[in-house]
């Protein structure tokens, strides 16, 4: 059932994105975080899934993991409103500069990355099915 | 079981690997499977099936409770207990089938 694990662990990642992206969405208006700061916009950052034993036995896959969230750099977006209890001294409101579209894509891409693990363990289930149906018989 | 302790002397390095792999982590090594008889085989086995429904309970009721709870992990178990459970009906079916070939044998 290694290949189920394997993409197993996609799910979990691609879940973990989703959420990220979710919570860039949502803080799109957000003028300060708790911290004072503005808010930046976060990245899920995944990468390969190799233990020590499996880097010593010769790189055989082990599936996805989350190596962090990281803030993306990039300039804030000041906007002129006075009357807003965030505003500076010059009247300037600091959101973040979300990237709507970009967010968007990234968004649909993590659905079609879960769907194909999906699709794999499904595959892979029906394999494991086939394999139990050898030599049965009537 | 001495019926089926003699089958299983036919076949236990057969046996071993496919029973020992639907638990993945905990199985035993499949090369010291000719010291142990078929029937320790087959209760091992059917103890990880066992653990896998209990992980798939435990889960669904997890997910019930609060949400929080990722649904492929429960469907992704609930799967998992589902294989496990075929897999320990299909080496019954096949061990009975041949137990009663061997019972219906012409002497």
């Amino acid at each position: 059932m290694q290949a189920t694990e394997i993409s197993r662990s996609a799910l979990d990642v691609e879940w973990q994105r989703l959420q990220v992206v979710a919570g860039n969405l949502a803080n799109i208006n957000t003028s300060r975080t708790a911290s004072g700061e503005p808010f930046r916009p976060l990245r899920l950052v995944s990468g390969p899934r190799t233990g020590f034993a499996g880097l010593v036995a010769g790189g055989l896959p082990g599936g996805v993991t989350v190596r962090g969230v990281e803030t993306v750099q990039g300039n804030a977006r000041r906007v002129y409103e006075p009357a807003h209890p965030h505003a500076d001294t010059e009247g300037f409101v600091t959101y973040p500069a979300i990237d709507h579209a970009g967010e968007m894509t990234l968004l649909i891409r993590t659905a079609r990355a879960y769907e194909a693990n999906l699709t794999a363990i499904n595959i892979a289930h029906q394999m494991y099915a086939r394999a139990m149906q050898l030599g049965h018989q009537s | 079981m001495t019926g089926i302790e003699a089958i299983g002397a036919i076949g236990p390095a057969l046996g071993a690997p496919a029973i020992t792999n639907v638990g993945g982590a905990a199985a035993p090594v499949p090369g010291t499977a000719s010291g142990t008889g078929f029937a320790e085989l087959l209760t091992a086995g059917m103890r990880q099936v066992d653990t896998k429904v209990a992980e798939a309970n435990a889960l669904v009721r997890q997910f019930a409770l609060d949400d929080s709870v990722p649904l492929h992990q429960v469907t992704f178990a609930l799967e998992e207990a589902r294989m496990a459970v075929e897999l320990a009906m299909q080496v019954r079916g096949r061990l009975v089938e041949s137990y009663r070939e061997l019972m219906n044998m012409q002497l």
